[in-house]
């Protein structure tokens, strides 16, 4: 194994800057992550303006507008949901009895399925 | 059943007679009397064999530990997905085994089951196909609706570095250190990739420490949130996330993918994984892949892990002065990590308008046990307020800190490989 340090004869100071380079790095990732992160939405509103304007739709670009919390897209969902699945089909309020006629067979005869009482 | 288990009383009764007489035959054999016969040179064998023979007092300890291991996780449903397997790999790891040359039996043993089990640690495949699964599972949405967030899960890596200086200090080498100190980052996977590439021997002890201390959250971190949290801080409401698109969520894995690899490449390993299984989720094109990954997959590294792990955790390497060195830096670490993160949230509000205060406590959840430490969080919030739901800002620390300590884990790989 080769080290970037000397395992064996390391100071103090190597120790400190390892330390300090390292939990520096850490933030530097997660700084950066966020810096486009907070660049994203951003980039996403301004193709979605071009789109709407495109579509001769009117745009209302304040803050406001734009943030959409979670939970209102949840109680949106589950309302719509609940919405579509409690639909049933049209159905014409009539209520009938259709008869059906059967031919006989043994096998779905009544007689063979119930028990034949005893009687004098 | 009773003939049987009298017949086995009686042979077992046979056997503790003859035992005693067993160990003189096997002494007169070893000293050239073949007068002894076949029987007991067969028994002294056996014997000699036998668990009993080769039994060690520390042994005993290690089992023991094992057994506790297990009954935490039974009883008092401590991480028992983890523990379980890593107490049962304790007990298997130190049962005493005969010194015989070209044994394949121990884990150590080259062409043992156990051996080619271990491979997978030792070389740090099941701790990246473990990130591949938590990518696979977990929902970066909390995060990408406030990225700010994501300071805290870096400021809770202070854990991590904090360690390292302590275990210098403490006399290990320093390459030993750089694989004790990711115990502060609370992440079992990442512990065991670092010290498999960085400090083999001690692999067993920091595992052990880290699944430990991530088993604990729920006892280590209330006490360290109510001494540094207001009450009036505790109470803070935070703005409920915003709605992520879809694109937003496919973008992630791939910018944090292509960003946190070209500044970090030590962490390629963990992170790769860690982002195509997220990227699996997202995409919604790969759903059976993705369920794959975030069940049966994980499910069958992390039986192989846990009972691989403590297999390797024998009495000779684990019972030493270093074994508790560990244990008192990791414990030290995950305080310094848990005060870093709620410290932290602290200083940002000193920056941040009255609507967009951050609720201090979720700086806890910067450490990276999830969904543990999110968890407590929630706990503690309800105790201060029973409505504030604070479970989805903490997650957005909470995982935001899993890449943070893997970043931090291939620095040292990085410095020290």
């Amino acid at each position: 194994m080769t080290f970037l340090i000397d395992i064996e004869n390391w100071n103090w100071a190597d120790i400190y800057v390892i330390a300090g380079v390292g939990y520096s790095v850490v933030f530097l990732v997660l700084v950066l992550l966020i810096l486009v992160y907070k660049l994203i939405p951003k980039i996403l509103n301004i193709r979605i303006k071009k789109r709407l304007k495109k579509e001769g739709k009117e745009i209302d670009s304040t803050a406001s507008e734009q943030y959409v919390a979670g939970e209102v897209n949840a109680a949106i969902a589950t309302a719509l949901m609940l919405y579509f699945n409690e639909q049933h089909d049209e159905e014409s309020n009539i209520i009938t009895i259709k008869r059906v006629a059967r031919t006989y067979s043994p096998w779905s005869s009544k007689i063979y399925g119930v028990r034949n009482v005893l009687s004098r | 059943m009773k003939k049987f288990a009298a017949i086995y009383t009686i042979l077992g009764l046979l056997f503790m007679l003859i035992l005693p007489t067993m160990n003189l035959e096997a002494q007169s054999i070893a000293q050239g009397d073949q007068s002894g016969g076949a029987f007991f040179s067969g028994m002294a064998k056996f014997w000699e064999n036998s668990g009993f023979y080769n039994f060690e007092f520390r042994q005993l300890l290690m089992i023991v530990i094992g057994l506790v291991l297990i009954h935490l996780a039974i009883k008092f449903k401590y991480e028992p997905l983890l523990l379980v397997p890593i107490g049962t790999g304790l007990i298997i790891g130190n049962i005493p085994l005969p010194a015989t040359e070209g044994a394949t039996i121990g884990i150590n043993d080259e062409g043992s089951v156990l051996y080619y089990l271990y491979f997978g640690v030792k070389e740090g495949i099941y701790p990246s196909l473990i990130f591949l699964g938590i990518g696979a599972m977990t929902d970066f949405s909390s995060l990408i609706s406030n990225p700010r967030l994501m300071l805290l899960g870096a400021a809770a890596q202070i854990g991590i570095f904090a360690t390292f200086i302590g275990a210098v200090a403490l006399g290990f080498a320093v390459n030993e250190a750089g694989a004790i100190a990711i115990i502060g980052g609370a992440d079992g996977p990442t512990a065991i990739f670092a010290s498999s590439n960085l400090a083999p021997h001690l692999l067993g002890s920091i595992a052990i420490a880290a699944y430990s201390y991530m088993a604990l959250v729920p006892v280590i971190q209330p006490p360290i949130m109510r001494l540094l949290v207001s009450k009036k801080e505790r109470v803070i409401r935070m703005k409920p996330p915003r709605a992520v698109s879809k694109l937003e969520k496919i973008l992630f894995p791939l910018i944090g993918l292509l960003l946190t690899a070209f500044i970090s490449p030590g962490s390629l390993p963990l992170l790769g994984m860690l982002f195509f299984g997220n990227l699996l989720k997202e995409s919604g094109v790969t759903n059976r892949l993705a369920e794959t990954a975030r069940t049966s997959m994980v499910d069958i590294v992390t039986i192989l892990l846990g009972l691989t792990v403590g297999a390797s955790t024998s009495a000779a390497l684990f019972l030493s002065i270093s074994s508790i060195k560990i244990f008192l830096l990791g414990a030290i670490s995950f305080a310094i990590a848990t005060a870093g993160g709620v410290l932290f949230a602290k200083a940002m509000n000193l920056f941040l308008k009255k609507g967009d205060k951050v609720n201090p406590l979720i700086g806890a959840a910067g450490v990276s046990a999830v969904p543990a430490s999110a968890r407590v969080v929630q706990l503690e919030g309800l105790k201060s307020d029973p409505n504030n739901h604070l479970l989805m800002h903490a997650m957005a620390p909470n995982v935001s800190g899993v890449i943070g300590s893997a970043v931090a884990a291939g620095i040292m790989l990085s410095f020290f490989m």
